[in-house]
């Protein structure tokens, strides 16, 4: 079990996880929440490097066919009620959500999905790589057996 | 008389008893002090899966969780993998280790092959300087603080070294050394006696040595296995 900033989770055998505080002046994308920390949950099957990106970029790269990795950023307060952020609850995926061009930066043989949604009053985005878009069918239940494991706390 | 000479004599086996229990104690306690590694610094080899942390949690080793330097919750993944890992216990006040961490860049990539995964594991920040943990620790180099860790391999002294087989989650080998070099002897007898790759035995556990020889058409009792062409005389002793 990993715990952090209100979210724990159930680490399945043999995976890696990491939770950290990511810099608020995040430029990426609107995290909103100017100046504020906010987590990132990273999950995988594989040993995660000591230096990555927020959505994956130097972890992906290593995946083989039968890797997974689960990437969990938390965005600002000012995004919950948006309507990117409308779905409620931990999503579950579907085989049919992944495509290679859902990729931050796709690479061949890769698939990735990508979930916006809102619990306990905290807004998050889910992205989720598969290393072999061709086995997605076995390895989209071991996500979703994670996702399972997950629980987000109010702030 | 005879009443003093039988008291002598009870007296002389009451102090025969007396110094063998001692010396059965003394022994105790230099077969305890050798498991140690007394008088060998830096080389304690309890080596191989005979004092393997704890065949705590069904047989497996734990997987090890704690937090990073820069206050990340941390967890890696040691059972279950499809990679041995070396669990390397740090500390940065014990002189023994100094030598080991400046080689951290460089010193482990032989053990059990290129793809076993270092991990250092150092105490909890209420036991460990973390501005000297960040000084030591090359980038790149995984470091959970856990002492939990420490606890969870019943780890008696630092430096101190466990490596996991990935895929089953046991213990391969486990022990002290004071630089890179006696890890990677220690480590890598621990791999051959664990039969992962162990170079005198095949598949299915048959030396390697008779494998050959049958395949030579060399069967037991051949008279060419024999120096003096009697089988069954004493297997080659003769003059």
């Amino acid at each position: 079990m990993v715990r952090s900033a209100g979210i724990d989770v159930a680490v399945p055998r043999g995976w890696d996880a990491e939770i950290y505080q990511r810099d608020g002046d995040f430029t990426g994308q609107s995290a909103g929440d100017a100046g504020a920390s906010r987590p990132v949950v990273h999950l995988g099957t594989f040993p995660l490097p000591s230096s990555r990106g927020d959505f994956g970029s130097g972890a992906v790269e290593i995946m083989n066919q039968d890797d997974l990795l689960v990437v969990l950023f938390e965005y600002g307060r000012e995004s919950v009620g948006t309507p990117l952020f409308a779905r409620s609850g931990i999503p579950r995926v579907a085989a049919a959500d992944f495509g290679p061009n859902n990729m931050q930066r796709p690479i061949a043989g890769q698939s990735g999905a990508q979930y916006f949604f809102n619990q306990s009053g905290r807004a998050f985005c889910l992205y989720v790589v598969l290393g072999a878009h061709a086995r997605r069918n076995e390895l989209v239940p071991e996500v979703n057996q994670v996702l399972a494991g997950l629980t987000i706390d109010p702030e | 008389m005879t009443a003093v000479l039988i008291i002598e004599g009870v007296a002389i086996i009451l102090l025969a008893i007396l110094v063998v229990g001692l010396l059965r104690s003394n022994a105790d306690v230099l077969r305890a002090l050798h498991e140690l590694g007394a008088g060998e610094p830096g080389t304690r080899t309890t080596g191989s899966r005979h004092q393997h942390p704890a065949p705590q949690r069904e047989g497996t080793a734990p997987d090890v969780s704690g937090s990073t330097l820069s206050g990340s919750a941390v967890h890696v993944g040691v059972t279950g993998t499809g990679h041995p890992t070396l669990l390397a216990f740090l500390s940065t006040g014990c002189s023994a280790c100094m030598g080991l961490w400046e080689g951290l860049a460089t010193g482990v990539g032989r053990i059990g092959g290129d793809d076993t995964r270092l991990v250092v594991v150092a105490k909890g920040p209420e036991a460990e300087s973390e501005s000297r943990l960040r000084e030591l620790t090359p980038e790149g180099v995984s470091l959970v603080q856990s002492t939990e860790a420490w606890t969870d391999y019943e780890v008696p002294v630092s430096p101190y070294f466990v490596l996991v087989d990935g895929p089953s989650g046991s213990v391969i080998g486990e022990g002290s050394a004071g630089s890179w070099n006696q890890v990677t002897s220690l480590m890598s007898q621990a791999l051959a006696d664990a039969g992962t790759g162990r170079p005198d035995r095949i598949d299915n556990g048959e030396l390697r040595a008779d494998a050959e020889l049958r395949r030579a058409g060399i069967l037991p009792g051949d008279p060419r296995l024999y120096h003096d062409e009697r089988p069954g005389n004493g297997r080659g002793m003769s003059a």
